[in-house]
C-alpha cells in the first residue's frame, strides 16, 4: 500500500493542473458565450474588415 | 467598480417640482432576502431617504430621496459599506459586471467540483474498508489529504457563504447564509479536530459536496437574474449605437451615443434616428416621432425647435444641438419605467421573505434542540443529526418561489414584445375577465384604406385610382398610403405640390388635377360653388369632379384572432371609444364584439370601468392615446401600445412594444401559468421542508444526502419557473 504515498500526491498534482486549466479557460472567455461559436458558421462575414460592435 | 465610478454613470433623475431624486442601480452580491434588508437598513440610515426598494431576483436597488439632504455618492458608499458593489445599469459597465460575476462563480463551481470528486475518492476507502482492514497510518494519511483539498474549497468556493453570513451577523439579520455557513464551519471544524486527533468521523466529502451544489444552484439563479436584467437593455437598443459629432472646425467624428454631452453638435443623415432630445440647429426638418409620441404623421420643425430623442429624420440631412445626454432623454424614461418594475418586489414575494426569516430562526432553534436531545440519549449521533437539520432545510426554495417565476414570465413576455413595468402587474393580469379596448390605434392600425369609390364623371374607376395614387405618391400623409396599392407605373404626375391641410395638386396627361376637400378641388372649375358637401376626399380637374373617395381606418389584421383567443380564455372584450357611433359599430361588427360604446370621453370611460368593477369584474384596459392615461390608471391592469403617447405609457402596467394584439391573450395565458407555477413552487418548498426536517432530526439523513436534498429543492424551484420562459410550452 506504500504506493499510495506516491500516487495520491500525483493525483493532487493532476487536480492542480485541472484547476489551473479550468481557470485559464474561464479567464480567457471560453465560457462567456457558448452559442456564438455555433452561430458563427452561419454568419456571412468572410470580409477582411473588422466587425463593428452591435 | 468603485462607488465613484458607478456614480458617474448610474442613471438618476430629479423631479424638479418636489426636489425628489430617484436612482436605480444593480448591486453585485445580493443573494437573499436578508441581503436586501441589509442594503435597505444601510441606506435608510442616511438623512432624506424616502423609499428604498431592493429586488432580490434582479439584484436591483431603487432609491427615492430628497435631493437637498443627501446625494447619490453617499448612498452608493453606504451600499458599498454594507458589503455590496453598486453597478450602473446602462450599457457596457453592467455587461462587464455581469461577465465578471459569472466568471468568478464558474471558477468557484469548478474548484468545488474537482475538489469534491477527489475527496470522495479518498474517503471512499475509509468509509467502506472493514474496520480492521486499513492500516491506521493510511487512514490518517487519507484524512489529511481530504483536509488539504477541502481547505481551499471552503475558503475559495465557500467564501460567498461565509462572507454573507458574517455580514448578516454584523447587520443583526438572519439570512439564508447563516445556517449554511454554520453547517459548513461545524462540519469542517469537527472534521479537522478528528483528523488531528486521528480518530472519529470526518465530513470533508459532505463539505465539498454541499459547497458544490449550493454554488451550482446560485449560478442558475444568477443566470436567470441576468437574463431578466437584459430586457431593458433591449429597449435602449431602439437607439443607434453611434452618432456623428461635428467638431468646431467643421470636421466630423463618430462617437458612441453614450458619449454625447449636452451642447454637442450632431449631424443626422436622412433616415437616421435622433439619438437624444435635441434642438434643430438650422434650416427645417421633417421628423417622425411616432416611437415616442404615437403621432404617426411626420412633423415639420424649424430652426431652434426641439426634436425628441428616438425620432426618425425623414427629411434631408440635418444638424442638431443635443439638449441632454442619453440618460436624460425621453426614450430613457421608458427604460426607467421598466427599471421601476424590476426594482420593486411583488407583494407575494415580500410575504414569502418574511416567512423565510421566521423559518431560519426556527431552524437554528430546532437544530440546537435536536443536538441537545440526542446528547442525552446517544451523544455520538447528536452532531450528525444537528448538522443534517441545518443542511437539509431550505428556506431558499421558499423565498425564491415567487421571484424566479415572475422573472421567467417577464422574460418570456419581453420576447413577445410585452414589457412589464410594474412588479405585481402579472398577478393581476392573470385574474382579469374583461378587456376594455380603445378603438383608434388599438383595434385599428392608425392607417387608412379606401372604403368606397363613387364615380362622379365619365372616367373609369381604375384610371381614377391611378391618378389619385400618382398625385399622392410624393406625400407622406397617412392618406397617401391608402392609395399606394392602386399606383400604375404608366400614370405619372408632374409638378406635384402638397398644400398643407387642403390636398394635393399635380399635372397628369397635360391636365391639372386636385385631390382633397371639396372646396379645394372645386376651385379648379367653379370658384363660386358653396362648400356644402360631405367629408369625403374629392378628385377633380378643370372639367369638374371625377370621383369621391370614402376613407376608413384599417382594422389590425390580427385583431379578430386575438379577440377570439381572449374569448377562449373566458375574457369578454368590450369596445369603449371616443369615436363616432357608426365607425365604432362597423369595427365591433367586423370583430363580432357585442358590447361597444361610442362617443365616450375619458370620464365616461372611467365610469364604465367602475360599473364593471361594481359587478365584480376585473378589467384590463388597452389604449394608446394621451387621453387614455386616466383610464389606464383606473383599470385593474392597464396596457399601453408601444407606439402610443408617453403619458399613456407612464400610467400603464404593461407596455406592448410591437403593437401586435395577438400577444395579449398569450400574455394572459402566461400570467395564469405563472400563478400555477408559483403555487406549485410554494407547495413543493413547504412539503419538502416538512418531510425532510423530521427525517434529519431522527438522524435518518446522512449529511451528504442532506446537501443534495437542499440544493436539489432550490434547483427544482428555479427550473420549474424556467418552464415559463420556454416558448414551446405556450400554446
Amino acid at each position: 500500500m506504500s504506493i499510495l504515498f506516491v500516487l495520491i500526491p500525483l493525483s493532487l498534482a493532476l487536480m492542480g493542473v485541472a484547476v489551473w486549466a479550468l481557470f485559464w479557460a474561464i479567464d480567457s472567455g471560453q465560457f462567456d458565450d457558448l452559442d456564438a461559436a455555433g452561430r458563427s458558421v452561419t454568419e456571412d462575414d468572410d470580409a477582411e474588415s473588422p466587425r463593428q460592435a452591435p | 467598480m468603485t462607488a465613484t465610478a458607478a456614480q458617474r454613470t448610474t442613471p438618476f433623475w430629479t423631479d424638479e417640482s418636489s426636489g425628489r431624486t430617484r436612482a436605480v442601480f444593480a448591486a453585485e452580491g445580493i443573494r437573499c432576502a436578508a441581503c436586501s434588508r441589509s442594503i435597505e437598513n444601510a441606506v435608510r440610515a442616511l438623512p432624506g431617504i424616502e423609499r428604498v426598494d431592493v429586488n432580490v431576483a434582479t439584484a436591483r436597488v431603487c432609491v427615492d430621496w430628497r435631493a437637498a439632504e443627501t446625494d447619490l455618492s453617499r448612498i452608493l458608499s453606504a451600499v458599498s459599506a454594507a458589503g455590496f458593489k453598486p453597478v450602473p445599469l446602462a450599457g457596457e459597465a453592467s455587461v462587464e459586471a455581469f461577465r465578471r460575476e459569472r466568471r468568478a462563480a464558474l471558477k468557484r463551481i469548478g474548484l468545488a467540483g474537482l475538489g469534491m470528486m477527489q475527496v470522495m475518492m479518498y474517503v471512499f476507502g475509509v468509509y467502506f474498508a472493514r474496520p480492521d482492514a486499513m492500516d491506521p497510518a493510511i487512514a490518517s494519511y487519507l484524512r489529511n489529504v481530504g483536509m488539504l483539498i477541502t481547505t481551499p474549497v471552503l475558503l475559495y468556493s465557500g467564501a460567498p457563504f461565509l462572507l454573507g453570513a458574517l455580514q448578516n451577523i454584523r447587520q443583526r439579520t438572519l439570512g439564508m447564509d447563516v445556517p449554511v455557513a454554520l453547517a459548513l464551519c461545524l462540519a469542517y471544524g469537527a472534521s479537522v479536530f478528528n483528523t488531528v486527533r486521528g480518530e472519529g468521523q470526518t465530513y470533508f466529502d459532505s463539505v465539498t459536496m454541499f459547497i458544490f451544489f449550493l454554488s451550482a444552484g446560485r449560478y442558475v439563479e444568477m443566470v436567470v437574474r441576468q437574463r431578466s436584467l437584459s430586457i431593458s437593455e433591449a429597449v435602449s437598443r431602439s437607439l443607434p449605437a453611434f452618432a456623428t459629432r461635428v467638431k468646431v472646425d467643421g470636421s466630423t467624428e463618430r462617437i458612441p451615443v453614450a458619449g454625447i454631452l449636452r451642447g454637442d453638435r450632431l449631424s443626422i443623415p436622412k433616415g437616421g434616428v435622433i439619438p437624444v432630445d435635441a434642438a434643430l440647429a438650422e434650416g427645417s426638418a421633417r421628423v417622425d416621432e411616432s416611437l415616442v409620441t404615437g403621432e404617426s404623421t411626420p412633423v415639420r420643425r424649424g430652426a431652434g425647435e426641439s426634436l425628441l430623442g428616438g425620432g426618425l429624420n425623414v427629411g434631408g440631412p440635418i444638424k442638431v444641438i443635443a439638449r441632454h445626454d442619453v440618460t436624460g432623454s425621453t426614450l430613457a424614461t421608458i427604460v426607467s419605467l421598466l427599471e421601476r418594475a424590476q426594482s420593486a418586489r411583488p407583494s407575494i414575494a415580500r410575504a414569502a421573505d418574511r416567512t423565510a426569516n421566521l423559518f431560519i430562526a426556527g431552524i437554528l432553534i430546532l437544530a440546537s434542540g435536536v443536538a441537545f436531545v440526542w446528547a442525552m440519549y446517544d451523544p455520538s449521533r447528536a452532531f450528525p443529526a444537528a448538522l443534517a437539520v441545518l443542511v437539509v432545510t431550505c428556506p431558499c426554495a421558499l423565498s425564491l418561489a415567487t421571484p424566479v417565476a415572475v422573472a421567467a414570465a417577464s422574460t418570456r413576455l419581453a420576447k413577445l414584445g410585452l414589457l412589464v413595468t410594474r412588479a405585481d402587474a402579472l398577478e393581476r393580469l392573470a385574474r382579469i375577465d374583461t378587456v376594455l379596448l380603445d378603438k383608434t390605434g388599438t383595434l385599428t392600425a392608425g392607417g387608412l384604406s379606401i372604403l368606397s369609390t363613387t364615380l362622379l364623371g365619365d372616367v373609369a374607376k381604375k384610371e381614377v385610382l391611378a391618378v389619385a395614387a400618382a398625385l399622392e405618391r410624393a406625400s407622406s400623409h397617412p392618406i397617401a398610403a391608402a392609395f399606394e396599392s392602386h399606383a400604375d407605373a404608366a400614370v405619372v404626375a408632374r409638378d406635384v405640390s402638397e398644400l398643407e391641410g387642403r390636398g394635393m395638386e399635380g399635372c397628369v396627361d397635360e391636365q391639372i388635377w386636385r385631390l382633397g376637400r371639396f372646396a379645394f378641388v372645386a376651385e379648379l372649375f367653379s370658384p363660386r360653388v358653396a362648400a356644402s358637401h360631405g367629408d369625403g376626399l374629392y378628385l377633380g380637374n378643370a372639367r369638374g369632379l371625377v370621383a369621391l373617395f370614402e376613407l376608413g381606418e384599417d382594422i389590425r389584421p390580427e385583431a379578430l384572432r386575438a379577440i377570439e383567443a381572449l374569448r377562449e380564455l373566458g375574457i369578454e372584450p368590450v369596445i369603449a371609444s371616443g369615436d363616432r357611433a357608426e365607425s365604432v359599430e362597423r369595427t365591433a361588427a367586423a370583430l363580432g364584439i357585442a358590447l361597444a360604446r361610442a362617443r365616450l370621453d375619458p370620464t365616461q370611460k372611467i365610469e364604465l370601468m367602475r360599473e364593471f368593477q361594481g359587478q365584480g369584474r376585473r378589467t384590463l384596459a388597452l389604449g394608446d392615446g394621451v387621453n387614455d392615461g386616466p383610464v389606464l390608471a383606473a383599470a385593474d391592469v392597464s396596457c399601453a401600445m408601444g407606439q402610443g403617447s408617453a403619458i399613456a405609457q407612464a400610467a400603464a402596467d404593461l407596455l406592448l412594444l410591437n403593437d401586435n394584439l395577438d400577444v395579449i391573450p398569450r400574455a394572459v395565458a402566461t400570467a395564469r401559468r405563472m400563478l400555477v407555477v408559483i403555487r406549485q413552487n410554494m407547495r413543493w418548498a413547504l412539503v419538502y421542508n416538512f418531510a425532510a426536517v423530521p427525517l434529519a432530526a431522527f438522524d435518518l439523513v446522512p449529511p451528504w444526502l442532506a446537501a443534495i436534498g437542499m440544493s436539489a429543492s432550490s434547483l427544482v424551484v428555479v427550473l420549474n419557473a424556467r418552464r415559463l420562459a420556454n416558448p414551446r410550452a405556450t400554446a
